[in-house]
Formats: structure tokens, sequence, C-alpha cells
């Protein structure tokens, strides 16, 4: 591998603390939804990473990935229909303007 | 490696040029005010991970990459962004009062996972061979990983039942 292993992972890091600054201060619900996609691509990376700096000749690391990329799928669609049908309820998906289960 | 070909040069050059595209279009999705900017910016950031990916030589997962996140999740958001924001609407304020407090979290941990990175005293690599090719990938989801792959087609079905029931119209 041409590029040093920690300048990979260092990507990564700063794609995760930027998908976390983002998914703890985004007001919309859809701005969430993409911080989290960053964290879950953070993930990802790590993961190829490491695989292909120690040795991955069963391709585990990039099964997992996969699976992970399915996932991450899963979640945005679930995500995505939560949010419209808040949306239709209560016209915001303001993630600050939601507190119906704030006593 | 004593001797650095202009070829090898040229290489790691172009990986740091798409691991700052990366960041940065990853900073323009948390930060940008017009959500539909902060679609573009995701898409890059999704798009540098995929160059990444080529550079890691998986690419596989590089062509899977761009087809589901950049082809599907993100055409799915862009749909939410027009189904529901105002979009360019300036008086919204983009992030929420725990602005300061999230950015010292996410600084504070991205320099330290950084720091963390640099002194880890990590083994050294081994001189892997050849990254599995294909063939070896398609084995190995289709043999040893069969279980959670057939749980993940049910998990997909679940999620799209699930997203038709909960986004539908309800009957008065």
């Amino acid at each position: 591998m041409i590029i040093p292993l920690s300048h990979v992972l260092v990507v990564s890091a700063g794609l995760f603390a930027l998908g976390v600054f983002g998914a703890l201060t985004r007001r919309n619900a859809i701005g969430i939804l993409m911080a989290i996609e960053l964290i879950l691509n953070s993930a990802n990376l790590n993961l190829i990473a490491f695989g292909r700096a120690r040795g991955d000749a069963g391709g585990e690391a990039q099964v997992v990935a996969l699976l992970v990329i399915g996932i991450a799928a899963a979640g945005a669609v679930v995500g995505l229909a939560l949010v419209l049908a808040i949306y239709r309820h209560r016209k915001t998906i303001s993630a600050d303007e939601i507190k119906l289960l704030k006593g | 490696m004593s001797q650095v070909g202009p070829l090898e040069l040229a290489a790691k050059a172009a990986f740091y040029v798409v691991a700052a595209g990366t960041l940065a279009g990853a900073w323009a999705a948390v930060s940008a005010r017009n959500l539909f900017r902060a679609a573009l910016g995701l898409a890059v950031a999704l798009f540098g991970v995929a160059i990444l990916y080529l550079f890691l030589e998986a690419e596989f997962l590089a062509v899977t990459q761009i087809l589901v996140y950049v082809g599907a999740i993100l055409t799915l958001l862009v749909f939410g962004v027009m189904l529901t924001a105002r979009m360019a609407d300036p008086a919204l304020p983009r992030w929420n009062r725990q602005c300061w407090a999230g950015l010292a979290v996410a600084a504070a941990l991205g320099l330290g996972l950084a720091h963390l990175l640099f002194h880890a005293p990590w083994p050294a690599p081994r001189d892997v061979a050849a990254p599995p090719g294909l063939p070896v990938l398609g084995k190995t989801l289709l043999s040893t990983y069969l279980l959670p792959f057939e749980v993940l087609s049910l998990l997909l079905l679940g999620a799209l039942v699930g997203a038709l029931f909960i986004a539908k119209k309800e009957q008065a």
C-alpha cells in the first residue's frame, strides 16, 4: 500500500468528527440523517483500510463493509419516512421543535 | 521501496487531494444553510470516499458505494429535502443552541483520534500479496456470511414495508 495506514485513518477520523458535529447540532432532521451517513462512511473507510493493511485474503473486511452499506440504506429509508410523517402532522422537521414526549 | 517513481508520487498527491475534497464536502454537508447545497456537499464526500476505496484497491466496494449511496440514498435525501424544507430561508438558523458545545465535542473527538492514530504503536504492515478479488468476495459473502446476508435482505424488506406504512396518508 503506497499510502500510510494512519493517513487514511486520519481522513476517516475527520469524517467521523464532522458527522458527530452535524448529528449533534443540525436543526433540520434531514440534516441529521446526512450526518449519520457520514459517520457510517467513516466506519467503512476504517474497515477497508485495516483490511488492506493487515491482509484480507478472504475478503471479510469488504463483506462487512457491504453489509454496513445495506444497513445504512435501510436506516435512511425508515428515517426519511419518519421525517415525512412528522412533517405531515406537525408542518415542521426542525428537531428542536419536535418535543412531543417532553413532559 | 527505496526509489519513489514519479507515478507513485502522483498517486500520493492524488490521494491527499481527494482526501481534502472529501473532508471539504463533508464540512459543506454539515454546515450549509441551504439543505440542497448540503446534499450536494454530501455527494462530493460520498464520491470522495468511493475514490479512497479505489486507492485501497477495493474496486467492488467503490462501485457499490456510488450505486447505493450516490445513486439511491442521496436521491432519497434530495427528495426529502424538496418535499419538506423551506430550503433557502435565511431566517432559519442552521444549527441549534448546542452549536458551540457540539463543535467542542466534535473537535475534541477528531483531534483526540488523530493524536491516538499518530502515536499508537501500530504493528508493522504486512506485505500483503493481493487484495481479495471479486470471486473471493462472492464466495465469502455466500458461504461464511450467508446468514447475515439473508438477514440483511429481510431487514431491507422490513424497511421497505415499514417505510411505506409510516409514510402513507392516513385515512381520516
